[in-house]
């Protein structure tokens, strides 16, 4: 079975190529933070041992996004949208979106999926967010 | 906290640059030795004189500082590397500032200077993934904002254009600059296309260079000679880092405002006191979010100042009359210094065609990756 890219991020829902997010959650200051990290928690400091994982639907709302044009990192190849995307409420991370900016409008409901990339020669399976009616 | 307006009055005695180019086989030591003498004949002192020395630098490896003064004579002052990103320059220019505000130097030098380096962050050592391999790529947070203020607030790629069009064009007076080519809004627009509607010419070059900046207290100016009218007093000195995002908002842009608020507040002033600005513009989307962070704009309303001139040298609050980052250039350790020597000689009438008429108070803004924000406010006494 391909591996996932970065399988400290996301893990396969069991529902074909869906994703489920891996948050942490904070047994001191009880909130939700994401990535979830070996480091503790970033929102009251509390050490690692009081953060457990807590897998959440890779289900969020797209807020704005762009085409990039250019090779501004290694694991792109342009053009390739990403966008910024309310994960959770309250918080946003930037998220790399599937095919063309064509199909996303901001405020639209856009769910996590898991798409084969090229990595080191390698097969990988990475995450990318496309429109929830799509999957 | 103490307030710089609680202990010794700090002035700027001279500065000194090494103008900003891209990647070239000019050793470090030459550009540095270079902004140091041209700070030390600015300000009409030896180098003896200067007790201590921090060197703002990212790239260029340990014990950068002591290496170049060893050419200077071996004087045996003190002398401390700061590397704070973007900000290394401004860092160590607030090192040196606040030793002499604190009584333990009469006379102290920043001076920053860099080479392109491996650009190797420490982010990248940090082993958290991320969701959007772009994630920790500034250039794509303020892209994806300035694509949301489009929608939001009616902000056109014309206005980003207009940004960096007014920034190549200053940097084009200005001996020191990287780029120097005036450009129209439409070449602007019409360079290459890099992320959503910014085009490479909207955002700052990477290069090399240096610049100094001698800080000195009123003791050493009467003892050293130093001629009323010539010293430029330093009012505020602020850093602090970001908190967590709220709402759309980047962190480093809602950083910004409370540096500058703080500013403000130790230097007591209002935004509308100052004459001349040079802040942050890697990105030409940042000079308008700043101006409406800083309150030379309502929030909301940065292009409308742009486009009324509010913000070209002769309006309101010139911005980036050296050029910006997008135009004089970003070499990461002497910028924050570059912007240093650019408004001490605003503040002195000493800027060529590049004079805001009247120029009494300035501030310097830089922004550090991480991130971190620091601001200085210059007073002409």
């Amino acid at each position: 079975m391909t591996a996932l890219e970065k399988p400290d991020l996301y893990e396969l829902d069991g529902t074909g190529p869906g994703l489920k997010l891996i948050f942490g959650r904070c047994a001191a200051c009880e909130e939700l933070h994401f990535p979830r990290t070996g480091y503790g928690c970033p929102r009251c400091g509390a050490r690692p041992e009081q953060v457990t994982a807590e897998a959440r639907a890779g289900q969020a709302t797209l807020l704005t996004f762009i085409t990039l044009h250019a090779k501004l990192a290694p694991g792109i190849t342009p053009p390739c949208v990403v966008g910024e995307a309310e994960i959770a409420p309250g918080m946003i991370e930037e998220v790399m979106l599937s095919g063309g900016a064509e199909q996303y409008r901001d405020g639209m409901a856009i769910v996590a999926r898991a798409e084969e990339v090229e990595r080191d020669g390698e097969t990988r399976l990475a995450c990318r967010f496309a429109p929830e009616e799509e999957v | 906290m103490a307030n710089l307006s609680d202990m010794r009055p700090v002035y700027v005695i001279g500065v000194g640059m090494h103008p900003y180019q891209f990647a070239s086989d000019t050793l470090y030591i030459d550009m540095g030795l270079t902004a140091v003498r041209g700070a030390l004949d600015d300000a009409g002192i030896a180098f003896p004189e200067v007790e201590s020395a921090y060197i703002g630098c990212t790239g260029i490896g340990m014990a950068a500082g002591r290496i170049m003064f060893n050419h200077l004579g071996s004087t045996g002052l003190a002398c401390t590397q700061v590397e704070n990103a973007s900000a290394s320059g401004s860092s160590a220019f607030q090192m040196a500032v606040l030793e002499v505000a604190a009584g333990r130097r009469d006379v102290s030098l920043a001076v920053g200077v860099d080479k392109t380096g491996d650009q190797i962050r420490a982010v990248q050592k940090e082993k958290v993934s991320r969701l959007s391999d772009t994630a920790t790529i500034p250039l794509v947070k303020y892209a994806l904002m300035a694509e949301h203020l489009k929608k939001e607030k009616g902000l056109s790629a014309e206005d980003l254009a207009m940004v960096a069009a007014k920034n190549h064009t200053n940097a084009s007076k200005n001996p020191n600059a990287q780029f120097r080519k005036p450009r129209t809004v439409e070449q602007v627009l019409a360079s290459t296309l890099v992320a959503g509607t910014t085009t490479s010419l909207m955002c700052c070059p990477r290069g090399e260079g240096a610049a100094a900046a001698i800080v000195a207290s009123e003791d050493a100016i009467r003892r050293l000679g130093i001629l009323g009218g010539k010293p430029i007093r330093v009012t505020a000195s602020v850093l602090q880092s970001e908190t967590p995002q709220v709402g759309r908002e980047i962190p480093s842009v809602t950083l910004a405002q409370r540096v500058a608020e703080m500013a403000y507040d130790e230097a007591g002033i209002k935004a509308t006191d100052l004459d001349c600005v040079e802040l942050h513009d890697a990105f030409a989307i940042e000079e308008i979010l700043y101006t409406e962070t800083f309150g030379l704009a309502p929030k909301g309303a940065g292009q409308h100042f742009l486009r009324d001139g509010g913000s070209a040298i002769g309006g309101r609050c010139c911005v980036n009359s050296s050029g910006g980052l997008i135009g004089q250039g970003h070499p990461l350790g002497p910028t924050g210094l570059g912007q240093v020597h650019e408004l001490t000689r605003q503040l002195r009438g000493e800027n060529g065609e590049r004079q805001q008429p009247g120029a009494r108070i300035g501030m310097a803004h830089m922004i550090g990756l991480g991130s971190i924000s620091i601001a200085h406010i210059l007073t002409k006494d």
